[in-house]
């Protein structure tokens, strides 16, 4: 059976399905909103407005202000997302992309808002992963006090607790090997010349700081995998110290048995004349 | 013999450093670090501030700051060693990227290749790719980033670049890449080499470099570094002349208002522009020759000029979240967004870098009038007059670098440096020794320290410091 800690993203994101979902009030008749299923599971809603764009280099800002459809788009995907989470807006070149976790709306020309979506859809599925192997690397720190304790107390229970520390280790090689197979995709080098996707792709990771929390989450993994390995090594060494002095127990009854039987036999000769 | 054999062991080195500028400045930090207890620093600069090109002042209408000169420095950790983000780092300046993807042609955005086929069409997005390819297999990132070293190489052709992007980029992708690079070139495709076109072309790749400025304004760099010199600066003093017969200490004549004065130097570095350097008058006649076949070989000025407008209100970044652009106006300029970042901002501030020979020419007109002109370039989509222009800046920057013409063929670095073997006393820096950047003019700092600092120490071969990065 392959656990969670399993699911990878190794190469390029590859969407399964998509359903539609119902359009927010307020927006063009040809808006159109799907749902998409990331490779860990989880959904994004992804709304696209399209808008003719004239490759201005200034557009106007008229429609950003309250009422507005950049302002429409932010807070369609705002109402999804908890307090603490991140809603990313990123104004590109004659298109505008909001963004948080489970949701994202792109508005742009007709012609270019298929590989604004793709791009969104990549992005997100790099980063449902990346969260997902963060939550699983903060839970592995959770148990790191009590390990670390119990490993420098060694009673006659600590050999028992080998199977469990050695879980811990193998789930934390796995967070890990994860985190190692994301890395590629979040360090992807800057297209050039740039394309809109790739410059998309760019500010998204920018933005959600992927760079970062990569980091982070590699070194908590790191951390977690180095308690669990040392503290599962005194655990083994205490195991292997409780077999041998079992062991040493026996020769010395053994040699005391011995010791006897000599004895016996010595007296016994003098006993006979 | 070396300069230091005569009696440095009794007295410090004597050294006079000519020019207070990121030239001059670099060069005195990095001897001080050398060697500091054994060497008697002392600069002149003429006007009454250090940093020269590097320059950040404020407008005097609202407390709003502006880059005057070096507008950014340029990031080379991508490939390699970057001494410039290192110095940085050491003095404990924050740092911003700084980026910028658009370029305006007719009055249109290309800021990807999705805009390229749409304004160039499919021919235009063709030649653009065919360029670029052209381009990075002209010239690596290793290449690139060892352009003005002594072991430089590349594949591109050595002729001029006009010729060059003629051969390898047809219509409309030239206008395209023209307006990018031109305000970078600060000269023109036919007055240029084809490396140094490329390499102007390339540093758009963010796998070559990137750029960079110091949060709260370029000019810490210098005052930094200012601060923390032990030399001895005279500032208002303008050198005259330089006398001294090969192989003895120089004596180095200033004016210090109406007074002329002289004070006897064991090495004398040069770090001026290209301009005042061949004005600087030497009395002895080999070390004149020398001086003027040094600044023949090397004066090839390029331009620029900097129009800079503090606007009644916050002006909204530039699209795509960058902080500039690239507009075809006075063939090739480029629009800082200097407020774009700041969210407490009360103005705006916008910054005009117009280059090359719109730059030599334009600099003869007053500032209204360039100050006009800067606001009738501006993208029609900002929205602004004359009416939102509260003040507007202009710096003229003539001569201020140097272009490498078409078959130019550049010196070795030793011979860059030190422009008279008869006199080992005398180098100049400058960053024309290299690619005429903050980068380059460090480059130079550290070679001719590295060189002073080994001589005294007693090397008669005069080691010579490792080439960082040029």
């Amino acid at each position: 059976m392959i656990s969670p800690d399993s699911v990878t993203t190794t190469g390029p994101i590859v969407i399964p399905d998509h359903r539609p979902v119902s359009v927010p009030f307020g927006l063009p008749a040809d808006a159109v909103c799907v749902s998409r299923s990331l490779p860990t599971g989880e959904h994004v809603e992804v709304l696209s407005v399209p808008l003719e764009e004239t490759a201005a280099p200034w557009p106007p800002a008229t429609d950003g202000g309250p009422g507005g459809l950049e302002d429409t788009i932010r807070r369609w995907v705002s109402a999804l997302a908890s307090p603490a989470a991140t809603v990313v807006v990123v104004p590109l070149y004659g298109c505008h992309v909001a963004w948080t976790a489970g949701r994202a709306a792109v508005i742009g020309p007709p012609e270019r808002l298929g590989q604004l979506e793709a791009a969104v859809v990549e992005f997100a599925g790099v980063e449902a992963d990346l969260r997902d192997a963060e939550r699983r690397a903060a839970a592995l720190l959770d148990t790191v006090e009590g390990d670390v304790a119990t490993s420098l107390s060694l009673d006659e229970h600590s050999p028992d607790r080998c199977a469990e520390l050695a879980d811990r280790h193998r789930r934390a090689v796995a967070v890990g090997r994860r985190l190692a197979l994301l890395a590629p995709l979040v360090h992807t080098p800057p297209l050039h010349p740039p394309t809109l996707a790739s410059q998309l792709g760019e500010r998204l990771r920018e933005r959600t700081r992927l760079v970062e929390r990569l980091e982070f989450a590699t070194q908590r993994a790191e951390f977690a995998e180095r308690v669990a390995e040392a503290c599962g090594q005194r655990a083994l060494e205490a195991g292997i110290a409780r077999r041998q002095l079992g062991l040493e127990w026996a020769i010395v009854v053994l040699l005391v048995v011995q010791t006897a039987l000599l004895v016996v036999e010595l007296l016994s000769h003098r006993a006979t004349p | 013999m070396t300069f230091s054999s005569q009696d440095a062991t009794a007295r410090p080195l004597r050294v006079g450093i000519v020019g207070g500028g990121p030239g001059g400045l670099f060069t005195a930090w990095r001897i001080e670090q050398l060697a500091s207890a054994r060497f008697a620093i002392t600069i002149f600069e003429a006007s009454h501030r250090l940093g020269g090109k590097v320059l950040t002042p404020s407008f005097t209408t609202a407390a709003a700051r502006y880059e005057a000169g070096a507008a950014e420095f340029y990031d080379y950790s991508p490939v390699g060693d970057d001494p410039l983000r290192g110095l940085v780092r050491s003095l404990g300046l924050a740092t911003v990227p700084l980026t910028g993807a658009a370029v305006i042609v007719g009055g249109r955005r290309i800021a990807n290749l999705d805009d390229a086929g749409a304004v160039l069409g499919q021919d235009g997005r063709e030649g653009l790719l065919a360029f670029d390819a052209w381009a990075r297999s002209a010239m690596t990132t290793r290449e690139f980033y060892d352009s003005g070293s002594d072991h430089a190489a590349t594949a591109a052709p050595d002729g001029r670049f006009d010729a060059a992007l003629a051969a390898t980029c047809r219509l409309p992708a030239r206008s395209y890449v023209e307006a990018m690079i031109h305000s970078d070139l600060a000269t023109e495709p036919a007055t240029t080499t084809a490396g140094y076109g490329l390499q102007n072309y390339l540093m758009n790749d963010p796998a070559y470099m990137r750029l960079y400025r110091i949060a709260g304004g370029n000019e810490q760099l210098v005052t930094a570094i200012a601060t923390r010199l032990a030399a001895r600066i005279r500032l208002g003093t303008t050198v005259t002349r330089i006398a001294g017969v090969p192989r003895a200490p120089l004596t180095v004549g200033w004016r210090d208002g109406d007074a002329v004065r002289e004070e006897e130097f064991d090495v004398v570095i040069l770090a001026l522009p290209v301009g005042p350097l061949s004005q600087v008058v030497i009395t002895d006649t080999a070390l004149r020759t020398s001086l003027a076949r040094h600044v023949a070989h090397h004066d090839h000025p390029a331009h620029y000029l900097r129009v800079t407008l503090l606007i009644d209100r916050p002006v909204r970044g530039v699209p795509g979240g960058d902080d500039y652009l690239m507009l075809d106006a006075f063939g090739g300029t480029c629009l800082y967004v200097e407020s774009s970042r700041d969210p407490t901002a009360t103005h705006g501030v916008l910054g005009l870098l117009i280059g090359g020979a719109a730059a030599a020419e334009l600099a003869g007109e007053t500032d209204d009038v360039l100050a006009a002109a800067a606001v009738e370039a501006l993208p029609p989509g900002l929205g602004i007059g004359r009416r939102e222009v509260l003040e507007a800046r202009v710096h003229r920057w003539n001569g201020a670098v140097s272009a490498a013409p078409g078959g130019w063929v550049p010196l070795p670095v030793d011979r860059r440096h030190r422009p008279s073997p008869a006199h080992p006393n005398l180098f100049v820096v400058g960053d024309y020794l290299f690619d005429s950047t903050l980068n380059g003019v460090l480059d130079s700092a550290e070679h001719v320290a590295g060189w002073v600092a080994a001589d005294l120490a007693g090397d008669p071969d005069g080691v010579q410091p490792q080439q960082n990065h040029a």
